[in-house]
């Protein structure tokens, strides 16, 4: 498979917390892959990083062989990086079609009904058609999270970056999201999963990567993941993994 | 009803009555007052089309104002510009100047923002009270009127035409992708940017744009009244397109251009008490901000609405 994304020495610091200690990881086209870690690990800073809200202190980015370490955000948005936020940011004083609509539209070439249907088809998708003229202020946590969700894919992502998307969610609704995440990837979407849920990242990724203090510390199958005993210090401490 | 169309049917009633109005009975001292209304009715609906709707706040709106005002003056007395142009280079030469406020305070938020635009106002204030070459400094530069010998109607007319031209156009901003992008950057700048807004750039054009409306008031206020001085420009102006905008609700156009309407109407009719009506107009605007964050006709609307649905 084609390399979509390579990071390549990747390094950032914050005052003299080092986040990120040359981080190289080279993801192929549609693959589904988990990325763990504990606490201040560097997960969220690599993510950063590739959707363009941080800079690297050293390092460079290649998503579909062209450079895109300091590229803008919404630059990154509209050639296929899509990504989700830890803690949402939908707009909560705009309706749930008017979300979907600001991601349609901010590619100047589609018109509003070309975008309005295709919001139409993506809310159906994900169970939101009758909400869609509710102010986004009025939806509960796991709506909140269908409809980042839902937004993304207004973007048509070919790289989906998801940060924690399962925190506070019902385990009804994770089962779901899970067939969400399942169906885009088996449509060519590469997806990178941040999760502190360990079910969730075993059951959905055929490759889990691990960060520890900025360093990659394992990079293999869930069940190389789980048999590391690098990993299990860096989660339970050395004297708990050992005993 | 819905909201949307409640301010259709108000807007429709309020731009009938306002035709009808000076066949009412209306002095020419009442008629001067309501023409200047409509400059400030103009004026905190740009301020509220920047603050209610990209949530990028601003203390340089007079300012801006003040220098279409004098960008017109200087373009027809100094360039032999005719006054339509004057009126365009007003607002261009403002719309360009509020590009560059909003590009030097792109990363600020908050009370930074805040003090970056009164500095940025008063840098404009005292450069056209400094120049006495050229504007006149404090003595006021005399600017050739809009309509030579036009009556006090023709002017109101005038007014009316061009605020609600500029409202409709402002409407039909917002309701468009760029309203979509503006108020998306109001909620959440990165979340826009993830997006694919270009936040950054939505947010000077949103400075530049709220701008040169004002810039276009100002120049239309100084062939209007015919003296302008940097006082037009003043913090203490400011307070009063804040005040009209917060009261009438500055989360809406119509409403921010209700509010710049009654206060003016309200400060004529209160004359008789001076300074005093500052301080009580200081007050309502600290009790609207407190009880009725929606403004005054903001408060009403949903206090219709809720009527009208509850019956039905």
């Amino acid at each position: 498979m084609a390399e979509q994304l390579v990071v390549d020495r990747l390094t950032k610091t914050f005052g003299g917390i080092v986040a990120l200690n040359g981080v190289e990881l080279a993801f192929s086209a549609g693959e589904l892959i988990g990325l763990i870690g504990p606490n201040g690990s560097g997960k969220t800073t690599l993510l950063n990083i590739v959707s363009g809200y941080y800079t690297a202190d050293r390092g460079q980015i290649t998503y579909e062989n062209q450079p895109i370490a300091g590229t803008s955000p919404h630059k990154l948005a509209r050639i296929g990086i899509g990504r989700s936020f830890q803690v949402t940011k939908v707009f909560r004083r705009l309706t749930v079609m008017e979300n979907m609509l600001v991601s349609g539209l901010s590619d100047w070439s589609e018109t509003r009904s070309q975008a309005s249907e295709r919001a139409t088809a993506i809310l159906e998708d994900l169970k939101l058609t009758r909400l869609r003229d509710e102010r986004a202020s009025n939806l509960s946590g796991g709506q909140l999270k269908l409809l980042e969700f839902a937004r993304i894919m207004m973007l048509q992502p070919k790289l989906l970056l998801l940060d924690e998307p399962f925190g506070g969610v019902h385990p009804e609704l994770k089962r779901f999201m899970y067939d969400c995440i399942r169906k885009w990837n088996a449509a060519g979407i590469t997806i990178i999963l941040i999760s502190h849920d360990m079910g969730s990242i075993f059951e959905l990724c055929r490759r889990v990567v691990t960060l520890s203090y900025g360093d990659i510390i394992c990079d293999g199958t869930p069940e190389e993941t789980r048999a590391d005993k690098g990993v299990l210090e860096a989660y339970l401490g050395e004297h708990h993994a050992s005993a | 009803m819905s909201q949307a169309a409640l301010r259709s049917i108000i807007g429709a009633a309020l731009l009938v009555a306002f035709v009808l109005l000076p066949f009412a009975g209306l002095s020419d001292y009442w008629t001067y007052t309501v023409t200047i209304g409509f400059y400030y009715a103009l004026l905190a609906a740009s301020w509220s089309l920047l603050v209610g709707y990209v949530g990028r706040i601003s203390f340089a709106q007079a300012a801006m104002s003040g220098l279409g005002g004098y960008a017109s003056a200087l373009g027809v007395l100094e360039f032999g510009l005719p006054i339509g142009l004057g009126l365009v280079f007003a607002a261009l030469i403002a719309g360009l100047v509020g590009y560059v406020l909003g590009w030097l305070t792109l990363r600020l938020h908050g009370a930074y923002l805040g003090l970056t635009t009164i500095a940025f106002g008063e840098i404009l204030r005292i450069s056209v009270t400094a120049e006495h070459w050229l504007t006149e400094g404090s003595l006021g530069l005399q600017v050739p009127p809009l309509i030579p010998g036009g009556s006090r109607l023709e002017y109101y007319y005038i007014f009316l035409a061009i605020t609600v031209g500029c409202l409709a156009a402002m409407g039909l901003l917002l309701r468009s992708r760029i309203g979509l992008f503006f108020q998306s950057i109001r909620e959440d700048e990165d979340g826009a940017a993830s997006l694919g807004v270009a936040v950054t750039t939505w947010k000077c054009v949103a400075f530049a744009i709220s701008s040169a409306f004002a810039g276009l008031a100002g120049g239309l206020y100084a062939h209007f009244v015919q003296l302008i001085a940097p006082s037009m420009m003043s913090l203490q102006e400011m307070g009063v397109i804040l005040a009209m905008a917060v009261i009438g609700g500055f989360h809406n156009i119509l409403y921010a251009a209700l509010g710049g309407m009654l206060l003016q109407v309200l400060l004529e009719a209160l004359r008789e008490v001076e300074q005093w009506r500052l301080v009580v107009f200081g007050l309502v605007t600290i009790l609207v901000l407190r009880f009725a964050p929606n403004g005054l006709f903001g408060m009403l609307s949903n206090i219709f609405v809720r009527r009208r649905n509850s019956d039905g």
